[in-house]
């Protein structure tokens, strides 16, 4: 089965299922499983190999960590100061305070350009805005060309990973994907053939496109340079041939120094790919006469960013520089794979990022996708402590619905309510606990465990068993055992 | 040319920053110190001797499947027909800061003054030199000065020879950057040639950069 005749995944959080929800049917889709499993294995092993040769990793990741720290505690010095020196060397640079005038940013500027066909870099935040759609719309023929999202978009699906966007399709959907829609009838399920078809489809759209658009790794203020970090070289031809180039990138993108690469590059092909150093890293500055597009346009993109940085325990989210360890490292991901997650942003770090950008009113059940075992913090390259931003947004969306009138009526708010009273007072709990020792007895078996309890304590019951509860509690035989002592 | 609204935005994105720090903008010594503060005790320098870190630097080259040749400086044009020769190929392209003596005759050379795309499309390879060598990631640095050539002739041929001095390679990342008194303008970092592991997470090489990448180690630290 191809994956565009399953059911379109659904990544606008706008109009994404809850989590439990979307994930039902990835789970019970052995093929997908099969699929992510594969890849997830194959990059852990050389993620954690690299990183065991690398004598200073924590190092690394304490100074990684304090340099996205630093640029986002003074963001708008770095942002001036990119701007000043982006358009010093002759690039333009436009601010975006929300998607749809990022967007329009953009659409403007192809049409400046009279552009019916862009060439892309693949971008995330591009993904994040919904850019492909729009431009589509406006008339504007738009060509991936990295290899996973030529597969997505020749396949009609969407991404499931932030770096490797198309594990979840193995060679012969591959294969059938290309066959149909190159016209490749004879072509082979090698990747080598694979990759091959996808070079020649896209040579010509190289050579003859003049305008692309891309993404930033990182934005450097100290030169108003941009650097994309890439494997393919889709990136260098989309950075060399064109006339025009647009780079879209979120206003946290920012690196003080040059110098700062000498720390970020390291960690992040490690981190990402499982690569001592990913095969290409471009950097420019603004224009270059004679190499390269003559004209550069740079669109910094605020979209809720803003507001994250202004909340203090959230603000760690924005040092994202999306490696990825944290979502091939999640238990969850691993399971249910990347379009459970409503949102170009899967896993650990989409779960807190997409809730955030929708301003915690959408994708309220991304908080609970953790079991919170904390292995997204310990691979983190830039150390955000990923469950304590988990743990804080999971408070406000129970903040939220505590404060709706249903919330009353709902058993558990009601038994919070009930728990709060029994644990006030001492005499309460101790109430409390002979109430339920008695009612307990109702529902135990004789070896000793509660097997089924009705109501609302099936939910408990259906998938797990329940330890009787004991005929004296430690209060009661410490109580006793002074009396006897006397 | 900044549309009004856009200025507006500028405002109102900075703005929100900050209120968001609940401060106004650090002044430019304040930024200069939390910069200095910051831990750094990651290794900077590395300490192999010449002689490992040049092996260090062939070792990680051949993992990524380029071809290494080590030369002497007097053998180098020797060399440079020698990998010519064994491409099978005829057409090449290059930089035009670099000696003549390397256009060695036998072969339809295109020294780019500015060519054309379609010439360096046409053309079967080409020959660079380059900033610097990275021995601990295998990694060829090009700051595209006239002897790297401009970014799209070391792109489009599908064979790249890089001509690299063993006194250009350094061991650790930082050392590269501690080579950059002046930050450049145009960096490629090259680790390999063009890769994707984008279908099974199987490696491929050569995707859309040149598929076959050789390198000349010219040891002229003896």
């Amino acid at each position: 089965m191809s994956p565009s005749a399953a059911n379109h995944p659904v990544l606008d959080p706008l109009l994404a299922p809850p989590f439990p929800q979307a994930a039902l049917p990835l789970l019970r889709n052995p093929q997908l499983r099969t699929n992510v499993a594969h890849a997830i294995d194959v990059i852990q092993a050389k993620r954690s190999r690299l990183v065991k040769e690398k004598s200073d990793w924590q190092e690394l990741r304490d100074a990684a960590s304090a340099i996205r720290t630093e640029a986002l505690a003074n963001l708008d010095h770095y942002l001036e100061q990119f701007e000043e020196r982006c358009t010093r060397a002759g690039g333009t640079v436009h601010w975006a305070a929300d998607a749809a005038e990022a967007r329009q940013i953009i659409l403007e500027l192809l049409r400046k350009e009279m552009a019916s066909e862009v060439i892309k870099i693949k971008t995330m935040t591009s993904a994040e805005i919904q850019l492909n759609p729009f431009l589509q719309a406006a008339g504007i023929d738009v060509f991936e060309t990295d290899l996973a999202e030529i597969i997505l978009q020749l396949g009609d699906d969407e991404p499931s990973h932030i770096v490797v966007p198309a594990l979840h399709v193995n060679r012969s959907q591959v294969r059938e994907i290309f066959a149909r829609r190159m016209g490749l009838e004879n072509l082979s399920d090698d990747p080598q053939a694979l990759t091959a078809a996808a070079r020649t489809y896209l040579r010509q759209k190289f050579l003859n496109i003049p305008t692309a658009v891309g993404g930033a790794n990182f934005l450097i203020a100290e030169t108003g340079s941009v650097a994309v970090v890439e494997s393919e070289g889709n990136g260098r031809m989309c950075l060399t041939l064109p006339r025009t180039m647009i780079t879209l990138a979120g206003i946290e993108k920012v690196l003080p120094r040059f110098q700062d690469l000498e720390v970020m590059l390291q960690v992040l092909a490690r981190s990402a790919t499982g690569e001592r150093m990913n095969p290409y890293t471009s950097l420019w500055t603004g224009v270059t006469p004679g190499d390269g597009p003559q004209s550069f346009h740079v669109v910094l993109l605020d979209d809720q960013r803003s507001s994250i940085l202004s909340r203090p325990v959230e603000r760690q989210t924005l040092k994202c520089i999306r490696c990825a360890a944290c979502i091939n490292t999640c238990p969850v991901y691993r399971q249910t794979g990347g379009h459970a997650y409503g949102s170009v942003y899967p896993g650990p770090i989409g779960a807190i990022l997409t809730p955030q950008l929708m301003r915690m009113h959408h994708a309220q059940s991304l908080p609970f996708a953790s079991s919170l075992c904390g292995a997204c913090y310990e691979v983190c390259p830039v150390k955000i402590n990923i469950p304590e931003v988990l743990i804080e947004l999971r408070s406000q969306v129970v903040d939220q619905e505590r404060r709706q009138f249903a919330s009353i009526f709902d058993p558990m708010f009601l038994g919070m309510k009930i728990a709060n009273l029994l644990f006030q007072k001492a005499w309460r709990f101790h109430l409390g606990q002979r109430l339920a020792r008695i009612g307990a007895r109702l529902f135990t078996r004789k070896d000793g465990w509660i097997h089924s309890l009705p109501s609302l304590g099936a939910k408990w019951t259906q998938t797990r068993d329940l330890r009787a509860l004991p005929n004296q509690t430690f209060h009661e035989w410490w109580a006793a055992r002074t009396k006897e002592a006397r | 040319m900044s549309s009004a609204a856009s200025i507006t935005s500028r405002q109102k994105i900075l703005d929100r920053i900050r209120a968001a720090k609940r401060n106004s903008a650090n002044g430019a010594a304040q930024v200069e110190a939390a910069n200095a503060a910051q831990p750094r005790a990651y290794v900077r320098s590395g300490k192999l001797p010449t002689e490992a870190r040049i092996a260090l630097m062939i070792e990680r080259l051949r993992e990524y499947d380029a071809e290494v040749l080590e030369s002497t400086p007097e053998n180098l044009v020797a060399s440079i027909r020698a990998q010519l020769t064994g491409s099978g190929k005829h057409r090449f392209v290059l930089p035009e800061g670099l000696p003549v003596d390397w256009l060695v005759t036998g072969f339809d050379w295109k020294v780019d003054n500015g060519l054309a795309t379609a010439d360096i499309e046409h053309a079967e390879g080409v020959v660079s030199a380059a900033f610097c060598g990275v021995a601990d990631s295998g990694t060829i640095v090009l700051h595209h000065s006239t002897t790297e050539g401009r970014r799209v002739i070391t792109l489009l041929p599908d064979w790249h020879l890089c001509i690299l001095r063993a006194s250009q390679v350094v061991e650790t990342l930082p050392e590269y950057f501690d080579r950059c008194p002046q930050p450049p303008a145009l960096v490629t970092w090259i680790s390999g040639p063009s890769a994707t592991a984008d279908i099974e997470m199987t490696r491929i090489k050569g995707v859309h950069g040149p598929r076959i990448l050789h390198v000349i180690l010219v040891r002229d630290d003896a």
